[in-house]
């Protein structure tokens, strides 16, 4: 959203415009439930947003703008979640669940480090081509919910979101070089159904 | 000269642009003599953009968020 949208939306949420509210929810309620479902998993994730945009409309008469809205919406969100969170999460901060497709392993390479399994080229080339098909549409959202919830929302934050890597450790509150093995380990399953879906033709 | 599996392994960084100046070049080296690893990259590029292109979840309970949000605001004005 450039500055001049944003300084238009705040001015009309100041003025409880209903539209600009809708606009507001349904722009960065996924960006919101991302950052709480990786602190608090999917039983707290939603009722956190909802604290979250509470927290929100008491905060916007003295937002100054010293960061984008989108940042603004996401530390408020970190914050929201944050308050609701109880356990300790360090324990299952990179568990790694099995995934429909596999990942790109060791079984991939010859003990010399050289490709075994050497990836093939693939019948589209382009992310419209690839999700015009239903099935692997399905197959790619099968793939993401069997993904752990931090891993999965690193994912999101990264590609959907535009987050650079930084923003994410601090809005997590985990470090760089754990943000970065979540996020490729990632990568790797949803490569993984996208390479088995392009030599098998199904899921 | 790095091995292909070293480069899979650090691809993810190579793609953020978290990779120190001397590993970066040790990977562009390697993706020039390597047509594998070139084409593991650009199937890693492809997964990003799919994922990127994947529509969202539409958010179901707007109106209900936006009334709870419109409320908190009047009360808010006035105490």
């Amino acid at each position: 959203m450039s500055v001049d949208d944003e300084t238009h939306l705040l001015e009309r949420l100041l003025r409880s415009d209903q539209q600009a509210f809708s606009e507001l929810v349904t722009t960065y309620q996924g960006a919101m439930r991302a950052v709480a479902y990786a602190i608090l998993g999917s039983r707290q994730a939603d009722e956190a947003v909802q604290d979250a945009w509470l927290a929100v409309v008491r905060g916007l008469p003295g937002f100054q703008r010293r960061s984008s809205l989108k940042t603004w919406l996401l530390t408020i969100t970190a914050n929201a979640a944050k308050n609701r969170y109880k356990q300790n999460r360090r324990e299952v901060l990179l568990d790694d669940l099995p995934s429909p497709h596999g990942t790109v392993g060791d079984e991939r390479f010859a003990g010399d480090g050289h490709w075994l399994l050497a990836p093939s080229a693939w019948h589209e080339d382009s992310p419209e081509a690839l999700l015009s098909q239903d099935e692997l549409r399905e197959c790619l959202e099968h793939t993401l919910l069997s993904l752990s919830q931090l891993q999965s929302s690193v994912l999101v934050l990264r590609e959907r979101q535009g987050l650079e890597l930084e923003e994410i450790c601090n809005l997590l509150g985990i470090s760089l070089s754990n943000v970065r093995v979540l996020l490729h380990r990632a990568r790797l399953k949803v490569f993984a159904t996208l390479e088995h879906f392009e030599e098998t033709g199904q899921c | 000269m790095l091995r292909c599996k070293e480069l899979v392994a650090r691809s993810s960084d190579y793609l953020d642009g978290q990779l120190t100046l001397g590993e970066n070049l040790l990977a562009r080296q390697h993706l020039l003599f390597c047509k594998n690893c070139r084409c593991f990259i650009k199937q890693m590029r492809l997964t990003q953009a799919t994922i990127k292109a994947l529509p969202e979840a539409p958010v179901d309970d707007v109106e209900k968020i936006v009334q709870r949000m419109t409320a908190a605001q009047r009360s808010d004005d006035t105490p």
